[in-house]
């Protein structure tokens, strides 16, 4: 397999750290700072009442900082990730994460910032937050975003709370929000955690939701739809303008779930499919690292009549002088402690003037083309797979299990064989309304000659592997396959 | 199109795709996807300049942090829920690799054993220090985990005693919509009044869609902690829920035995929430675990991150462990893989949006695992007696401060009780507004604090502030403060 890049790989073992502990040894250089001789010596009971005084120490590791080095650089070796293969998760959009941008939020008197600096001394990060806003503004046709919500399903919520909030005001009791089946699951969680009820729309032959299958779901209840665009089949959402419509004439609102914008940054403005309010994923479309699980940003923008019900605080600016204000009439009430993640929110700016106007429109059209590339190669390798066979995707795509099936591969089979060959598996089982989905979004920034590979990897899996080894696999991880059942029946959750 | 960095595919990449696919240009892509809606134009962006290469776009960012006040000449004493403690260098150079910062939230464990792995150090270091059975994967901040910790209760709460009955089958869950009777309506959730007000107003944007009444609890006016009287005053049938802050926002420690006795002495029995900011002080106090909390959920960003300008931050989510299945976020745990080696993974997903949906117990899907990494790698090298050391080290300074600042006569003492790292003055000076004291002493590269009242301030100290900023810190608050007319 010498043309892929999982070859093989020495793997250091590592025990957890409290088992390499040595009694009375820490890691810590703990900094001198001028106490004098007595007051070295004093103890808490010197200065709080005894009964407060914690008796037992923290049953924490005893291990020096060499130790602590080595320890984690070795676990890090045993995470897959986007700077070292390939990471094809669907509607995660794993694009490249610029070095430069980690460099700039690293600047010393950025990331030591207090939030409660007086505004005068901060004016240069709230300028930030305020132009951010602007470039957002243009580059959806929408009138105001917000940054307080901390991730993509923080920005669900505060936008659904602004249509709550917003019907309260008109006085009008409406509880539902419809939400197509292909929907991401925080759709109806943060419905629900919003006091709404979800009620699930079917998604139609073509892989969009029919404005004619909305009719029959309308009702004086309907308060939004909450539509994901493109959806998570990597569908453009063709009825989109007459959904709108038809929701709008009902006197609803139409939310769009913007984690899938990466399929129209700096082409198509959100605006014109005649939507209210969206969130935008920045440690998505705006190539902010995933972490391993986060921070991120959900930032949500609005149409001119929602701006008064945002979240505060907000970046105001006025005669010169940039404020954090809180005076917005119906404010949904505040959903983070301070201003926004300032961290990520940076690196997101930084990375829309990198690209500047001239680059801006290449993200979305290249993401496009090589998602058809995928869809296109991959609909002959995975024959009768493609349930759109014949329709153009945007920036992801979906197969279902159908030909590995009948080579007698299971999707999750499938997932743990691509290990091996060195590529991070697509989502999988995922949109549910696609049997063993398969979904694959390779991104702007991936080679032609990367997907090749990958492609190869499948046709190996497709038409050379047996069911044996599929049970196998993975096999080259650090790990094997790992047994999530007994993991849930006996929930071990600390040292 | 000319070459962009970022992007690996060539024009003439371009040009075989869209042969590959059959179709000329990026207009005809487009309208064969999106149909009749217009295509823009990028360059008439108005908003967005032309691309700025990586050598310019440092520069302009540099000219921006030097504009900044100064990280290591700008002294800060202000908390209010994000402190300023020393980062190691080690964190920054272990989390620059990129297989921490560069992969997704962990769904194939076979190939993301490494943040796994370091999530359960996580999850274990946190609950030693907390006391509490079983702490989850992160939240975002303090604010959002008090919120969530909230909803959990108010379950928890239904469960325990329900006249109600959820349709056959189903969880108590976070939503009743109108055609249900709202079992939470005659639900009381008493918050005292030392939890973080911007906390609170977050609690308040999250509990006001399920009917639940929230109450103050109100603090005694000379200590500073929650007025045990009030408390027993306010506690009635309906009470799901006590949030107590330790220490308080006001810095003071709270008498969490005597509140835990009257609060779970209360029938039907409400469950105890306990919040805070600075978990730091557990290295010293006694941790909520101790005293029977059912629920922690507060801040840890002073374990190895950064004060961001106020995010990211790291929301800390712990409880007892008979009600695991009720927590929101995601959880890892220890299991086998096929070779009978240790291995990690999320457990219990179905309590998550991904399995549950609807009825799942939160919305929460990314969180802030690399910050909890951080934070694993931080309590890591502070090791038991480093950690022990440093708290002791930051309630020292602060009491140092705190008797050098009376000591100038200017401030009197705000409460009495007990603190920590942080503390209450009160400016004696009447022509001194805590405003102008505040944006005086900043002028002078210091951050005296935090206003609390017109003539109130919250000061806070760590290991970060030697003795000689504290001596700064009263001889420019004498400068101020005396020459004021």
């Amino acid at each position: 397999m010498g043309n892929f890049p999982g070859i093989s790989g020495l793997f250091f073992d590592e025990d957890l750290l409290i088992r390499q502990s040595s009694k009375g040894v820490y890691g810590i250089s703990i900094p001198d700072c001028g106490l004098k001789d007595f007051e070295l010596k004093k103890t808490s009971a010197d200065y709080i009442n005894k009964k407060f005084a914690r008796k037992n120490d923290p049953g924490l590791p005893e291990v020096s900082e060499p130790t602590v080095v080595r320890h984690f650089i070795r676990l890090s070796s045993w995470n897959m990730c986007v700077d070292s293969t390939f990471y094809p998760l669907g509607s995660c959009t794993m694009k490249y994460n610029p070095k430069i941008n980690e460099l700039i939020s690293s600047l010393g008197n950025i990331k030591g910032l207090h939030p409660l600096t007086p505004i005068h001394l901060v004016q240069p990060a709230l300028k930030i937050i305020y132009d951010f806003n602007l470039i957002l503004c243009e580059l959806t046709g929408l009138d105001e975003f917000s940054f307080s919500p901390q991730a993509g399903a923080a920005g669900e919520f505060t936008g659904l709370k602004v249509i709550k909030k917003y019907f309260d005001i008109r006085g009008e009791k409406r509880h539902i929000i419809l939400i197509p089946d292909s929907a991401h699951g925080t759709n109806p969680a943060s419905s629900a955690l919003t006091g709404f009820t979800p009620v699930e729309i079917k998604t139609g032959a073509n892989g969009y939701i029919e404005a004619k299958d909305i009719e029959r779901h309308l009702s004086k209840d309907v308060a939004a739809i909450m539509i994901t665009n493109p959806n998570t089949l990597g569908i453009f959402e063709s009825d989109i303008k007459k959904i709108s419509e038809i929701i709008h004439k009902n006197g609803s609102l139409v939310y769009m779930d913007g984690a899938n914008f990466n399929a129209f940054i700096g082409n198509v403005k959100v605006l014109d499919m005649d939507i209210d309010l969206i969130q935008l994923n920045l440690h998505k479309t705006f190539s902010t690292p995933h972490g391993g699980g986060g921070p991120g940003s959900g930032a949500v923008g609005v149409r001119g009549f929602l701006k008064d019900y945002l979240p505060i605080p907000y970046v105001s600016f006025n005669e010169g002088i940039y404020n954090i204000s809180e005076d917005k009439k119906y404010t949904i009430g505040r959903i983070a402690p301070f201003l926004c993640n300032f961290g990520v929110l940076l690196k997101a700016y930084a990375y829309l003037l990198s690209l500047g106007k001239d680059n801006i429109a290449s993200v979305s059209e290249i993401a496009i083309l090589n998602a058809n590339y995928v869809k296109k190669r991959l609909g002959k390798i995975l024959d009768g797979a493609d349930p759109f066979e014949d329709r153009l995707c945007m920036h992801e795509c979906v197969f279902t299990d159908k030909a590995i099936e009948d080579h007698g591969i299971s999707t999750i089979e499938f997932a743990k064989l691509l290990i091996d060959y060195g590529f991070h598996p697509p989502t999988v089982y995922f949109p549910k309304n696609i049997h063993g989905a398969i979904m694959i979004e390779p991104t702007e920034t991936e080679s032609i000659k990367t997907i090749n590979e990958f492609l190869k990897a499948i046709c190996k899996i497709r038409f050379k592997t047996k069911k044996s080894a599929a049970l196998k696999s993975p096999r080259k991880t650090k790990v094997k396959r790992v047994n999530e059942v007994l993991a849930n029946k006996y929930p071990v959750f600390k040292y | 199109m000319h070459n962009f960095h970022y992007f690996p595919t060539s024009e003439s990449d371009i040009k075989r795709l869209y042969s590959i696919l059959n179709i000329k240009s990026k207009k005809e892509l487009f309208q064969k996807i999106i149909g009749d809606i217009p295509l823009i134009d990028a360059n008439n962006l108005k908003m967005l300049s032309g691309g700025i290469d990586e050598l310019s776009l440092f520069s302009y960012f540099y000219d921006v942090a030097l504009s900044l006040p100064d990280k290591n000449k700008f002294s800060i004493f202000a908390g209010g829920g994000v402190y300023n403690h020393f980062v190691p260098a080690v964190i920054d150079s272990l989390i620059s690799r990129s297989e921490f910062y560069t992969p997704y939230t962990p769904y194939q464990p076979e190939v993301s054993q490494g943040t796994l792995f370091a999530l359960f150090e996580f999850q274990s270091m946190m609950a030693e220090i907390l006391g509490m059975d079983v702490v989850n994967a992160s939240m975002y901040d303090g604010a959002e985990s008090l919120a969530e910790a909230i909803l959990m209760s108010l379950r928890l709460y239904l469960n325990a005693n329900s006249d109600y009955s959820p349709r056959q089958g189903q969880q108590v869950q976070n939503n009743y919509s109108s055609d249900e009777i709202n079992p939470h309506s005659n639900h009381l959730i008493l918050v005292s009044e030392g939890v973080n007000p911007n906390y609170l107003s977050v609690v308040k944007s999250f509990v006001n869609n399920i009917k639940a009444k929230i109450k103050i609890v109100k603090l005694n006016k000379k200590t500073g902690q929650t007025n045990l009287n009030d408390l027993k005053l306010k506690l009635s049938a309906g009470v799901s829920t006590v949030v107590i802050q330790q220490p308080n926002y006001f810095g003071i420690i709270e008498d969490l035995e005597e509140l835990e006795e009257v609060i779970h002495g209360f029938n039907p029995m409400p469950f105890f929430v306990v919040s805070g900011a600075e978990p730091f002080s557990f290295g010293v106090i006694n941790p909520p675990g101790y005293h029977n909390a059912d629920i922690f959920a507060g801040e840890g960003n002073s374990f190895g991150n950064y004060m961001n300008f106020g995010g990211p931050l790291l929301g800390i989510f712990g409880a007892k462990s008979e009600y695991i299945r009720q927590m929101p976020g995601r959880i890892v745990g220890k299991t086998k893989d096929a070779k009978n080696k240790d291995a990690y993974t999320f457990i219990l997903a179905t309590r998550e949006q991904h399995i549950r949906r609807g009825a799942a117990t939160s919305n929460i899907c990314t969180n802030n695992s690399l910050n909890a990494v951080r934070a694993a790698i931080y309590l890591s090298l502070c090791s038991k007696l480093g950690f022990k050391e440093l708290s002791l080290l930051n309630l020292k300074l602060a009491h140092i401060l705190h008797e050098k600042l009376l000591k100038t006569g200017l401030f009197e003492e705000w409460f009495s009780g007990d603190f920590f790292n942080e503390f209450t003055l009160r400016i004696k000076n009447k022509k001194v507004s805590a405003v102008q004291f505040i944006n005086g002493m900043a002028d002078r590269g210091i951050l005296a604090g935090i206003q609390i009242a017109e003539d109130g301030i919250l000061v806070s100290a760590t290991e970060s502030n030697s003795t000689c900023d504290i001596e700064r810190y009263a001889e420019n608050a004498k400068d101020i403060i005396k020459t004021a007319v």
